[in-house]
């Protein structure tokens, strides 16, 4: 067998590997989302990275936040949820995730997200879940 | 952590060269065995690149031909330049060790530089950068001032 074969071989399996690894990460962090937000959804909700210290939380994200509407905010702290925050790579406080209905993050804005924008994320999550029922149900 | 303005499009140029140039090695090596050297050269422009962003190959040629003459849109994106410069250190750290191994054992070699390109199509395709995850994770132990 070629030299070239073998390389592809080796660098598959270690390409194989970390995708297993990655998908264990993915379900353990769902897990953990879970064991966190207030239980199962039925429509898209948003994952709210806080923390104690954080002025521009309470200045503007949570007005922004307040202005969405009937929409499912979970608030999580990020200095006590440490392990979920890894996850969601959360080094600046605030940090919005719009979640999918089925749990699956869609968008991740590290900063002050403004309304509008969340307001559109939350949208695009809602064609999303409803794109998956439909392929469910086809 | 100061934000600065990072053009995207040079970064994505550079993941393309570097993708480009492993297949060619990869490919190219199969007929011709010589070609093999395109590692470590590739090694020295990411490593080159990194300490002395002027001498980066593919960003230079995005920055001097390809966004001048409008082939590349530029993608200026506010963020941070060190988790990129960082990743593409460590890019050109590995295939300086796969070129190490090329001659004794060159399944090693190979493997390790196709592993290279494919965390730079991982990069290009999906947006998802290891070395800049890396960065972060020593940075928050403070093993780099991240």
């Amino acid at each position: 067998m070629s030299i070239q074969l073998l390389a592809l071989a080796v660098a598959g399996i270690v390409v194989l590997a970390a995708a297993g690894l990655e998908v264990y990460r993915s379900s353990r962090a769902r897990r953990l989302v879970a064991g966190v937000t207030s239980g199962a959804a039925t429509e898209p909700y948003i994952l709210y990275f806080t923390g104690e210290n954080c002025t521009v939380c309470r200045t503007h994200q949570e007005p922004a936040l307040a202005k969405l509407g009937p929409v499912r905010v979970d608030k999580v702290d990020a200095i006590a949820e440490r392990e979920l925050a890894d996850r969601f790579q959360v080094y600046t406080l605030p940090t919005t995730v719009v979640m999918t209905a089925e749990g699956r993050a869609l968008h991740v804005n590290y900063g002050y997200a403004p309304a509008q924008k969340l307001d559109r994320q939350l949208a695009e999550a809602r064609n999303a879940s409803l794109t998956m029922e439909r392929t469910a149900t086809a | 952590m100061a934000l600065t303005t990072v053009d995207h499009s040079a970064l994505k140029v550079n993941q393309a060269g570097i993708i480009v140039t492993v297949l060619v090695a990869f490919v190219g090596s199969y007929f011709y065995r010589p070609l093999l050297v395109l590692i470590p050269l590739l090694a020295v422009v990411l490593l080159l690149g990194t300490f002395a962003p002027r001498l980066a190959l593919f960003k230079q040629i995005y920055f001097k031909v390809l966004k001048p003459r409008g082939i590349v849109k530029p993608r200026p994106v506010q963020d941070r330049p060190e988790p990129h410069n960082f990743a593409q250190g460590l890019g050109g750290v590995f295939l300086a060790i796969s070129s190490v191994f090329l001659l004794p054992l060159p399944v090693i070699g190979l493997a390790l530089a196709l592993l290279v390109a494919v965390l730079a199509f991982v990069n290009l395709a999906f947006g998802y950068c290891l070395g800049c995850q890396i960065y972060f994770q020593l940075g928050k132990r403070g093993l780099i001032r991240a």
